[in-house]
This record gives structure tokens, C-alpha cells and sequence, in this order.
């Protein structure tokens, strides 16, 4: 009972259930901190889903869930020479240039590939004119070709480029059928499919899937501590002042929990970027607001967090919670780690 | 190294293009004749005594100055694939000693290269609608990296988007005959050409060719074919002083050959050939027998030809980079395709001002007159 996440088991599985059936062909992502409810646990569910395979980030992800997952496992990031040696035979890599053909055949005889397209992502991949020397080396290298691959991004439509892509592909020597693609909607995935018909089209589909409903998960802090506080009073590790009378609050999830700890958000317009600017301000001044709600409003942090828990400020006047009381607290799941995580 | 640039005379022009197999015929000394309206001059690269490279320059004159746009259409001739700042600066600095307010170039260096097949695919694609869209059969890395050189070098890439451009097309269609037989080339066509090649032979249609007398006949169904494809035919004079010209740099450079049927001419073409590669370049024909495909036939006899005389490529010169179903300009690539060639793309045509303010008028007043 610490800093814990809690599933609402049956409403999560009807809505894993319900994408999966929208989503015909979906490769389940899985990868980083397995969206915050760990890998195995999403490894476990794909199986439950009836999926045939899932995309993990890197090998390292790949040799363990190999162990936990039965189906074929998908490599995210491209193989490259330096890139650990996994071998097992339900292991598909992505190759993105043309130079790590061979060294990968010479490696890895006879593996499974998907080739990635250069999207406007601009991350990684082909380009499309080094296509076809990348069929012919294939071939040459007896390498295995599972399918094509775009990664495209998340803002605005993206159909076109998909588009353009499946029309790539349909035109180049690549001797495959099958796309692999993300951040398509549901609409947009129909769509493609009616035009491409000797296309099979698979989404692979990461947040949407396990973080598609959120209210279906609970995080929750454990109160460990509660001192009254005066006006003035320093506390904390660097002793600052307290603003005003009332109470502190040590609550279980600290740094070690992902607490306090933000990835830049992608911020879009004027009014974003404001709030942007003024939660900086407050920051500069050494205020920043906690992820923890009590009464219904997000809380002050006292300082900033600690490794595994974190001081809040509770001003007079707002009912006190007791040590043992579990609080709400919003979380970036891509970086949150919980102590437990139960089902309900 | 140091390398210098001088004129030279025709004969050492033609002895290095000779000696490098091939060069455009837009490189050869008679085209400065073809092109009497402006000045060309023949020019030599040389590494200590050395010839190491030529081009065919044309000066175009400003409007009522002596200064001029130096051109290169389709060259220079070069080692394209070494360092090529030393022989660019020594053109810069000759050309600018000529009165050059800036120079203009084609690379002869192929990046790009399309299949037939790959091309027949992206036709019948309605998503694909430039030919850079679809993915390329070959490319060059080292002639696409010339590109970023030359751009350091201060050269600019003249735009080529849309139809043609005015200068030089980027996009051209070849067939490759090297290594190739008769039989290969007739099966690499597609059904329609081969039935249209064969459909000519059964109808009569005869295939003769032609001398300079008989370039008025050629004239009279070119300008029905200027009329019916809308348009404007260049003058008989232009089609003699250019048969002049060229056949007197080489007997073979320039040929023309007449398709008849029932003695009726029907289709009249102009071959071109400098070294290994051949040109298909001007094509007429009536509108009366189309049936007869006297077109089919000139061509088919125009790549025959063409093969035994050592030809490695036949071009079937330029096209745009269009692939949309939409745009009139796809039936001309439709019909190329059918040959079972392949499409290529140049690096594309490009300009080094050297003196800015008028080349930028320059530039401008061009692009006005459209």
C-alpha cells in the first residue's frame, strides 16, 4: 500500500477487447514501461487478445517478452551491426538502410524483416527510390520479408501519406503485401484497406490500446505523514518556507514513481504555450503544482519531490486527509512506476 | 591539379567527344551551327596538356547589351564522378572574360531510372502522380551527392516542375540497347506496339531513307502534325541548315526516313546519333492512313537501324515528370513506355550567376516571356 495503480479489470478488457475488433489485424505495441502497466502485463493480454504478434521498442524488450509471448515479436527500432544478437525464430527486425542487409544476413541467416519507409517523420527509414536495391539485396542476402512499415506522425491527417506509401509499395519490387502502420484512426484504417484491397493493412496500435480509457485506471498515493505548519516555518530538505498556516502532507510517489518528472509536452497555440511560460514561472519561484488531488483540486508541492515521497501543502481550512487515506493522482503513464498494480 | 579552359577548334572537339564515346548531340560543333542565332564556341578543359573534358558553349545575348547567358545545353563534357570545383572555377573564370553575366548547364549525369514495368504500375496508380513519387528501378548516389556539391559551389537547380521546362528536359525516355538483339527489344515492347509494328508490315507500309531534297516532304507532314497537335512548326530553312550542319560533321549524324504506303507518305522522322547513343528527335505524320501505323514503322526501323550501328541507348528524348491520368502530357509517356524502355532522370539543368543584378533581370525577362 504505497504508491499503487488500480485496473478496473472488467471495463479495461471490454475496451482492449473493443479496440482490438476495430482495429482488424492489430499488432499490440508494447515497449518502454509498457505504457506504466508494465510489459509482462501487456505481453499477457496481447495472448488473451488473440493477437499473432506484437511490436516491442527495442531487443532488449524483445528477449524478454520472447519468453512471454508466444506469437512473433516485432523489433520497433531498426537492427543495426551494433544492435544485441537475438536469435529465435518468432523475431521479425526492422531494416532501415540498404548497408545493414548483409551484415544482418551475415548474423542473423534467413531472418524475418519488415523494410520501413523514410516518412515524413523523418526518424528513420528508407528512401523511397532505395527501394528496389533494397528488394534486389534481400533477395540476395536470403533475408525474409514480413512486410512494409511506416511510422507516421501524430499531428494532422495522415491519410494521404499513407496513402502515397501503399502506392509506393505496390509499385516497388519489395515482394511484400503486408503494412504495418500507426496513428491511423479507425475511419482512415477502412478507408486504406477499400483502396488497397490486395493490401493487408495492420495498425500498430500502442496508447489507443492500453491508455485508450483511462478512467478505467486509478493511481493512488498513500498519506504516510501529516504536520501542522505555521506561516513562515521551514521545512524539507532545503528548508524553505512555508506560505501560510496549515498542514503538510508525506505521501508515498516520489521521483523513483516518475513523480515530478515531465517529458516537454507538446504544446500547441497561444493559449498552451501561456500556460506553458506560467507553470515555468512557478517552477522558477520553486512552486510547482503536485499530481495529487485532495478535496477535488490538485495540490501544491511543498518542495520538490523526493526519491519516493513527496511533501504537499495543504492550506487551512481544507479538510485533512489520516495517514493511511489514498489520494487520486494523475500520472504520465509512459513514465509513472507504481509499487503495485492490482485489479479490481 | 590546375586546371585550364580554352577554345579549341571543331576537330579536337569532335576527336574528344569521339574518344569518349559519346556526348549529347547538343555538344557536338554543328549544333553551335544549328543554332545560328547565337554564338558558340568550342571549348576545351586541359590538365597541364591534357584535354580532360569539352563543351559546346552558346552565347545568348542581353537585349541591347554585350553581355551575355552563357549555355551549355546538355554539358559540359566531364569526369563527372571526380572533384569537379577546379573545372567548373575554369570555366567561370573563361566564360566571365567572354562576357558572362552567368552560365547555365546540364550535367549529362543520370540519378534516376524507372523500369517499364515499375512505370506501367504507377501509370495505372491513381495515388502516384510525379514520376519522383514512385520509387526509382536505380539510382546513383554519387550523381545525386553532385547535386549538394554544386548547390556549395553556388550553382542553383532550375526549377523543372510542371511540363517542360525551357531548357533541357530533366526527364527523359530511353531504351537500352546494349547487349540486346532485334528479338529483344521487339519482345520488350508491349502488345500494341508489337501488334502495330507488325500490323505496318502487312499493310505495305515501306520504310526508306531520305536525303536533303527530300527534307520538304518531311516539312509538309510536319507542319500537319503542328497543326493537328497544336504546335508551332519551325521553318523548312531550320530542318536544312541543321541536315547541313551535322552531316558534314559525320554522313550518319543526322538521317531521315520516310514511311510510305501505296506511295503516299505517312509518317517522316529524323534520327540523330553521336557515338553509342542515338536520338529519335523530330516525328511526323498524317492524319489520313493512321492505320497503316507508318509511325510504328519508322520508329521500329529508326531502333533497328540504330542497333546496327553500335547504338547502346535509343532516346526517345524527353518527357515530364507527370504520371497523372489526368494531365495531357501522360499519353506521350504511355506511348514511350510501350517500347518497353525506361524512363531517366538528368540532374537537371543548373545556373551559376556572375553578375547578379543582370542576371536576375535576365532571369526575370525570361521568365515573362514564358
Amino acid at each position: 500500500m504505497a504508491f499503487d495503480l488500480q485496473i478496473r479489470a472488467a471495463d479495461w478488457r471490454a475496451h482492449l477487447v473493443a479496440t482490438r475488433d476495430a482495429h482488424p489485424a492489430i499488432v499490440p505495441v508494447i515497449k518502454g514501461n509498457g505504457y506504466g502497466l508494465g510489459r509482462q502485463r501487456l505481453a499477457g493480454e496481447a495472448f488473451r487478445l488473440g493477437a499473432d504478434m506484437i511490436s516491442v521498442g527495442t531487443y532488449e524488450e524483445a528477449a524478454e517478452l520472447l519468453g512471454a509471448f508466444t506469437g512473433d515479436v516485432q523489433v520497433l527500432t531498426p537492427w543495426r551491426p551494433f544492435s544485441p544478437r537475438v536469435a529465435d525464430g518468432r523475431l521479425i527486425h526492422t531494416v532501415s538502410r540498404i548497408e545493414d542487409i548483409a551484415p544482418l544476413a551475415a548474423q542473423l541467416p534467413g531472418a524475418r524483416i519488415v523494410v520501413e519507409g523514410l516518412t515524413s517523420m523523418a526518424r528513420h527509414g528508407m528512401d523511397r527510390h532505395s527501394i528496389t536495391e533494397a528488394a534486389r539485396s534481400i533477395a540476395e542476402a536470403g533475408l525474409v520479408v514480413e512486410g512494409f512499415a511506416i511510422h507516421l506522425p501524430m499531428a494532422g491527417a495522415n491519410l494521404p501519406e499513407a496513402r502515397t506509401w501503399c502506392a509506393i509499395l505496390e509499385t516497388s519490387a519489395l515482394a511484400t503485401t503486408t503494412v504495418f502502420c500507426s496513428h491511423l484512426t479507425v475511419s482512415e484504417l477502412e478507408q486504406l484497406r477499400t483502396e488497397r484491397p490486395n493490401l493487408t493493412i495492420r495498425p500498430r496500435v500502442g496508447t489507443a490500446l492500453w491508455l485508450g480509457r483511462l478512467d478505467t485506471l486509478e493511481v493512488r498515493s498513500t498519506v504516510l505523514d501529516v504536520h501542522t505548519v505555521q506561516r513562515g516555518e521551514r521545512v524539507g530538505y532545503r528548508q524553505g518556507r512555508v506560505p501560510r498556516d496549515g498542514h503538510v502532507l508525506v505521501v508515498a510517489g516520489g521521483t523513483s514513481h516518475g513523480i515530478g518528472l515531465e517529458a516537454p509536452r507538446a504544446v500547441a497555440g497561444v493559449a498552451g504555450r501561456g500556460k506553458a511560460v506560467a507553470k515555468g514561472g512557478l517552477a522558477a519561484a520553486g512552486l510547482a503544482l503536485s499530481p495529487f488531488t485532495i478535496a477535488g483540486k490538485q495540490r501544491w508541492f511543498v518542495e520538490p519531490p523526493h526519491m519516493q515521497a513527496s511533501m504537499i501543502l495543504l492550506p487551512e481550512g481544507v479538510p485533512v486527509p489520516a495517514v493511511g487515506d489514498r489520494l487520486p493522482a494523475a500520472v504520465r503513464y509512459t513514465i509513472a512506476q507504481f509499487d503495485a498494480i492490482t485489479e479490481v | 591539379m590546375t586546371i585550364r579552359v580554352r577554345p579549341i577548334s571543331p576537330e579536337d572537339h569532335l576527336t574528344f567527344i569521339a574518344s569518349r564515346g559519346t556526348a549529347s548531340f547538343l555538344q557536338t560543333p554543328a549544333w553551335a551551327a544549328v543554332k545560328s542565332e547565337w554564338r558558340g564556341e568550342s571549348l576545351g578543359w586541359f590538365d597541364g596538356d591534357e584535354m580532360v573534358g569539352a563543351g559546346l558553349v552558346l552565347y545568348r545575348q542581353v537585349p541591347k547589351l554585350k553581355r551575355y547567358l552563357a549555355y551549355l545545353p546538355e554539358g559540359p563534357v566531364l569526369d563527372w564522378s571526380g572533384d569537379v570545383a577546379p573545372a567548373l572555377e575554369a570555366m567561370r573564370d573563361h566564360l566571365r572574360t567572354q562576357g558572362a553575366f552567368g552560365i547555365r548547364m546540364g550535367p549529362p549525369v543520370v540519378t534516376r531510372r524507372w523500369e517499364a514495368a515499375t512505370l506501367k504500375a504507377a501509370l495505372a496508380d491513381e495515388v502516384l502522380t510525379r514520376l519522383g513519387d514512385v520509387p526509382a528501378d536505380y539510382r546513383d548516389e554519387s550523381a545525386i551527392a553532385l547535386a549538394g556539391t554544386l548547390r556549395s559551389l553556388g550553382w542553383k537547380e532550375q526549377s523543372a516542375e510542371g511540363g517542360f521546362t525551357a531548357g533541357q528536359p530533366k526527364y527523359n525516355f530511353q531504351i537500352p540497347l546494349a547487349g540486346r538483339t532485334e528479338e529483344d527489344v521487339l519482345a520488350g515492347m508491349n502488345q500494341q506496339w508489337r501488334r502495330n509494328i507488325r500490323k505496318a508490315a502487312k499493310q505495305g507500309v515501306e520504310v526508306t531513307e531520305g536525303g536533303r531534297d527530300d527534307l520538304v516532304d518531311f516539312h509538309r507532314v510536319y507542319v500537319e502534325t503542328a497543326e493537328r497537335d497544336h504546335f508551332t512548326p519551325r521553318p523548312l530553312s531550320y530542318f536544312q541548315t541543321m541536315w547541313d550542319a551535322m552531316t558534314a560533321e559525320d554522313p550518319q549524324r543526322l538521317r531521315l526516313y520516310l514511311g510510305r504506303h501505296e506511295g503516299d507518305l505517312v509518317a517522316a522522322t529524323t534520327l540523330v546519333q553521336v557515338g553509342t547513343h542515338a536520338w529519335y528527335s523530330y516525328g511526323a505524320s498524317t492524319t489520313a492512313k493512321r492505320e497503316v501505323r507508318g509511325s510504328n514503322a519508322v520508329q521500329w526501323q529508326m531502333i533497328r537501324d540504330s542497333l546496327a550501328a553500335g547504338a547502346e541507348v535509343y532516346d526517345l528524348r524527353g518527357i515530364t515528370d507527370t504520371i497523372d491520368s489526368d494531365d495531357p502530357h501522360v499519353g506521350l509517356l504511355q506511348f514511350k513506355v510501350g517500347t518497353g524502355g525506361e524512363a531517366v532522370e538528368y540532374l537537371g539543368e543548373w545556373d551559376l550567376p556572375i553578375n547578379r543584378p543582370l542576371y536576375t533581370a535576365f532571369t526575370a525577362y525570361m521568365k515573362r516571356r514564358g
